[in-house]
């Protein structure tokens, strides 16, 4: 653990040094310190890991995915899901900033953690990593409830007996999940890849009412999720492709979950196994996919992957470089935003296509794509002709990263008397009659008062 | 503390009365070969050469070049580091010719290591090398400094390590009080679950504590007290398949060599050759016995004791398994009568050596066949069933040529049957589900198809109570029908026919919400108002033209009427009054099309004041001049 104590204060610089704002206008630079806080509140944990076991021999047979973990500069603590001095808040204070519970069977965890503690560290933007397996008990059952996903029942398993590995001992739950099956996210399943993927364990569905659950792993079409035992008297719980077998979820707060139906996915004997599907004819693999699998979802999960923040934020009309108090209507607008993107430690440009600004009064008036344009993403347009408050407002919501949002309020005001069109074609009548009634008066003014009156007498 | 481990015995005890408990962890040949990769390494220092000759030599392996490494550890070699001569003298021992001859110094140095003062990983460090390097050692005193380290620093690694040395004792030696000590740390493993037993210190510490007893015990030829205890200590060490370091790889070496080779308890390894199954196509059932090293154990004898089947009745009673090239082979479908398909459970006995462990295995064995489908028929009929239905057979695994078309008012039904292929007997496997498939859409829902009594399948899909799981989507589907069960060896994907679902219009779910939140959302350009349309310019440019005629018309009568402006003097004050009235008139031009009131009012002040003063200068110089002509 020394070792490990050692590469985490290097990983703790993470929280690299911010660059120093230059946008002009109070609100814009208030709105941008309050996200790039948060954004740093959530980086900036020193990885402190809390690891439940259903015994402590998983740390042996499961050793190869701690110690990547442990070489990318986790701080884990090993504890038993009974250990009767288990705490994850204290003072209200969260003690680890991730959790693992490799502990499938627990029926009641030690200490003072509980499924509500544990929604409550999701809630507090904890990230916890769940791995399951046929003897499911209770509480993580709860725990996926509350998430989103539904368990199925404990003894029951994810049978296939189209797609079951060769080493399957007999009943067809030893499944070779096709990696064309995977989520389409590389940030959190890795880059594609041809290996298969063992999986032995339970079964979930996820609740169709979430729309943050994400199917990171499906059955495929012939699996389903029963007792392997007992003959089939009402309709499994999973069926087909809605069978999941990884599911993952990012919450609102942008904690993330990910639950693994198969404690076994991550073990060492998983990851070192040949992999071929029993079928006659089906190709060999040296090795299975868990290994990269496992380590691109703990990437993801632990927030190493798909972390974007916002950086300095500026807004001027075309041909300025400062913000006015108020923007008038129909103002041409030149607005840019630095994106970053956490990757080894270290932030770098993000680089997407299809970051969207808004402008928005209630509604929004506009909404248009950011052009990359060298570090920075900008866009000019033309202001509506509507005054009121409004708000550039970049709402960045994609698959497996975080939710990148960042707004900053200005005010549109009407023209300015001035500003109006002066002479209208149409009104022409009134200007010459205003224009010759004053030449008149001067005029007038002048030979009234210079005239000189013939002589009465002539 | 005292109490839990009596309770973990109870626990352990009761596990132990429940079942046989047969090694869940263990390694494979594929494990072997990587246990010896990981000693294999070149060497880095002397411990490293010292980790890795020892290690390899307990798997029964010899370095690759033994008279390379005799000269590496013969150039690292520092004679007067007791930890230094221990490597070295252990090493070359295990290396078949490197001798290592010491000075008299070194000897008396070794021997002065052998005292109460030194600590116990010192006083092994020392006797074993002695012992190696063929030198005589007082073994009385080793025991004695042995016994009071020991109950000073009373840790685990330290007993094991005194276990050790004392293995290298002569056997004439008091060395009964360092043989209970087995028992006391036998007795402070963890039980976990009732299969691992391991100590606190972790996988090294229990591995290296088993080869210490097992050395010991040979030595002396005591049985020790770890007969009960042996599979779960299998089961701890064998757990972890990858290794973190050499010393880690050379205790699970020295743990597995002492495992497999000693007096007293040699656990025994039985796994099926493939998966644990049978069938007509392969009847024999083959079973490999070897020790934690896989080394086979070609002269056990193996018999299966009883096979039950799921029912808990007796199948088979005393049956042998015959060795062919080192597997042991049942033909378990030779057997009358011939066992159905399904799972059947094996108590297999392996006998021909007393100190097999775990030589009572119970295997799970599945008997499988083959299934066929027969007798399809699909039919579409009316609900009030008012015309005949007409039924279409089809063979699998041939697809029918016309689809279906099913609309509200009637049912798709489907009847088949499925038969054992070889003995022709009902089946009702596992999963018999029917799945309608979208290509369309990609949806896809699926049914379970369930058995009547006579174990005839009929499954009816009710196209207008089914219409929610459709979604309401009319279409054409893709029917299939899955087969599967663990004991079927050809599971059945069998697209039967294309089946065209008409539900009722009336509810076509009309917002299409995007449930997807991470997509970009559609580009918004906001629409500016247009200008109002305005009179034509001609209209207004006669207007101004009449409105501009009564100044013309002004001008013009004046000029009849002769008006003039002769009394005008170029005095400075009627010079500035109208400069200043004309800037007035200008200003108010200004402010119309440039300036707002507050900056209109200031110029006007200015001007203002200064026309006034003019003015009233002027009418003032008028007035005085009238006055002198009259």
């Amino acid at each position: 653990m020394a070792r490990d104590g050692s590469v985490m204060r290097e990983s703790r610089k993470r929280a690299s040094v911010m660059s120093k704002s230059s946008a002009g206008g109070f609100s814009s630079t208030a709105l941008f310190a309050l996200s790039t806080a948060l954004v740093l509140q959530l980086v900036a944990g020193d990885g402190k890991t809390l690891v439940l076991l259903d015994n402590p021999n998983i740390r042996d047979t499961h050793s190869i995915f701690f110690r990547s973990l442990a070489d990318r500069g986790f701080d884990l603590t090993f504890k038993t899901a009974d250990d009767s001095s288990l705490s994850l808040i204290k003072y209200g204070q969260f003690l680890y900033d991730h959790l693992i519970i490799f502990s499938p069977s627990v029926e009641d965890f030690g200490g003072n953690i509980n499924v509500e503690t544990i929604t409550a560290f999701i809630d507090g933007g904890g990230n916890v990593l769940v791995a399951a397996s046929s003897d499911i008990g209770d509480p993580l059952r709860e725990l996926g409830s509350e998430c989103g996903i539904e368990f199925d029942e404990e003894k029951t398993a994810v049978i296939d007996h189209h797609n079951y590995d060769v080493s399957d001992p007999g009943e067809h739950t030893l499944i070779v999940a096709d990696p064309e099956n995977l989520l389409k996210a590389p940030t959190i399943v890795g880059k594609p890849t041809e290996k298969p993927i063992l999986f032995k364990g339970v079964g979930m569905v996820a609740d169709p009412d979430n729309p943050l659950v994400l199917d990171i792993l499906t059955g495929s079409s012939t699996s389903y999720s029963y007792f392997p035992d007992r003959p089939i008297t009402q309709y499994p719980h999973a069926v087909g492709k809605n069978t999941l077998l990884i599911a993952g979820l990012q919450a609102r707060n942008n904690a993330r979950v990910v639950f693994s139906g198969s404690l076994h996915f991550f073990s060492d004997a998983f990851f070192n196994s040949p992999v071929q599907k029993a079928i006659p004819g089906s190709k060999r693999f040296p090795q299975t996919g868990n290994q990269e699998l496992a380590e691109a979802l703990s990437r993801w999960v632990f927030k190493e992957a798909g972390v974007l923040r916002v950086g300095v934020v500026t807004h001027h009309p075309v041909g300025e470089s400062t913000p006015p108090a108020a923007y008038t209507i129909t103002d041409l607008v030149e607005y840019s935003i630095v994106i970053e993107m956490l990757s080894e430690g270290r932030w770098v440009p993000f680089d997407g296509d299809d970051i969207q600004l808004e402008f928005v009064r209630i509604d929004p008036f506009i909404r248009t794509y950011l052009k990359k344009n060298g570090g920075k993403y900008s866009v000019q347009f033309k202001l509506p002709d509507v005054y009121g408050v409004f708000q550039f407002k970049v709402d960045y919501n994609r698959l497996g990263y975080t939710h990148l949002y960042s707004s900053t309020q200005v005010s549109v005001r009407p023209l300015q008397h001035t500003q109006y069109e002066r002479f209208i074609p149409s009104a022409y009548p009134y200007y010459a009659s205003v224009f010759s009634m004053m030449a008149g008066l001067f005029v007038f003014s002048v030979v009234f008062l210079h005239m000189k009156e013939k002589e009465k007498s002539d | 503390m005292a109490l839990l481990r009596l309770v973990s015995i109870l626990v352990f005890a009761l596990a132990l009365g429940a079942q046989a408990l047969t090694p869940t962890h263990h390694l494979v040949s594929s494990d072997v070969d990587r246990l010896q990769a990981v000693l294999s390494q070149p060497f880095t220092d002397l411990k490293s050469a010292y980790l890795s000759i020892v290690g390899l030599s307990k798997l029964g392996v010899s370095v690759a070049d033994s008279e390379d490494a005799c000269r590496f550890i013969k150039a690292n070699l520092e004679p007067s580091s007791v930890e230094s001569l221990f490597y070295a003298a252990e090493a070359s021992q295990a290396l078949s010719s490197c001798e290592i001859h010491v000075s008299n110094e070194t000897r008396d140095l070794l021997h002065a290591a052998v005292s109460e003062d030194s600590t116990v990983s010192q006083i092994h460090q020392a006797v074993s090398a002695l012992s190696s390097l063929g030198l005589p050692l007082a073994s009385q005193e080793v025991v004695s400094a042995l016994k009071a380290r020991i109950s000073k620093e009373d840790s685990v690694m330290g007993t094991t390590l005194a276990l050790q040395t004392a293995s290298r004792l002569s056997q004439q030696a008091e060395l009964g009080d360092i043989l209970e000590d087995i028992e006391d740390l036998a007795n402070r493993l963890d039980d976990l679950g009732g299969v691992y037993l391991q100590f606190e210190d972790g996988l090294e510490a229990t591995a290296l504590f088993v080869s210490a007893a097992y050395a010991l015990s040979d030595h002396v030829d005591i049985e020790p007290p770890l007969k009960d205890q042996v599979i779960q200590l299998v089961n701890s060490i064998f757990s972890k398949k990858s290794w973190d370091s050499l010393s880690e790889a050379f205790s699970v070496a020295s743990a597995a060599a002492a495992l497999a080779n000693n007096r007293f308890h040699k656990p025994v390894i039985v796994s099926t050759v493939g998966p644990p199954t049978v069938s007509h196509s392969q009847p024999i059932l083959g079973l490999q016995v070897t020790d934690v090293l896989c080394q086979p154990l070609n002269t056990a004898v193996v018999e299966v004791e009883t096979v039950t089947t799921v029912a808990k009745t007796q199948f088979l009673g005393k049956t042998p398994f015959t060795l062919k090239d080192g597997i042991f082979e049942l033909n378990f479908m030779a057997t009358s009568p011939k066992p159905a398909s399904g799972y059947y459970q094996f108590s297999v006995a392996v006998s021909g050596d007393s100190r097999f462990v775990a030589n009572k295995v119970e295997l799970k064995v599945k008997v499988s066949t083959k299934v066929s489908i027969k007798n399809m028929d699909l039919s579409v009929v009316d609900k009030d069933q008012s015309i005949g239905t007409k039924t279409t057979r089809v063979d699998y695994p041939t697809k029918a040529k016309a689809s279906f078309i099913a609309d509200s008012h009637q049912n798709f039904a489907m009847t088949f049957q499925l038969v054992d292929e070889t003995t022709g007997e009902e089946l009702t496997p596992h999963q018999t589900f029917v799945r309608l498939h979208n290509q369309k859409t990609g949806q896809e829902v699926v049914f379970v198809a369930e058995p009547d009594n006579k174990k005839l399948y009929k499954f009816e899909l009710d196209t207008a109570e089914r219409k929610t799981e459709f979604d309401s989507i009319s279409g054409t589907y893709a029917l299939y029908l899955m087969v599967g069960d663990a004991t079927l060896e050809n599971p059945v994907l069998w697209n039967m026919a294309d089946v065209v679902l008409k539900f009722p219009d009336e509810e076509i779910p009309t917002t299409v919400q995007s449930k997807n939140l991470y997509v970009p959302k559609q580009e918004i350009q906001h629409l500016f108002r247009e200008p109002e349309k305005r009179p034509p310019t001609v209209l207004s440019n006669t207007f101004t033209a009449l409105v501009l005629s009564p100044f013309l018309l002004l001008l013009i009568l004046w000029f009849k009427l002769g008006a003039n402006i002769s009394n005008f003097s170029f005095s400075p004050s009627s010079v500035l009054f109208h400069i200043g009235h004309a800037a007035m008139l200008g200003l108010m031009y200004v402010y119309w099309t440039h300036l707002n009131m507050f900056q209109t009012l200031k110029y006007l002040a200015i001007i203002g004041s200064l026309t006034f003063l003019a003015g009233n200068r002027m009418l003032a110089q008028k007035a005085v001049k009238r006055h002198e002509r009259k």
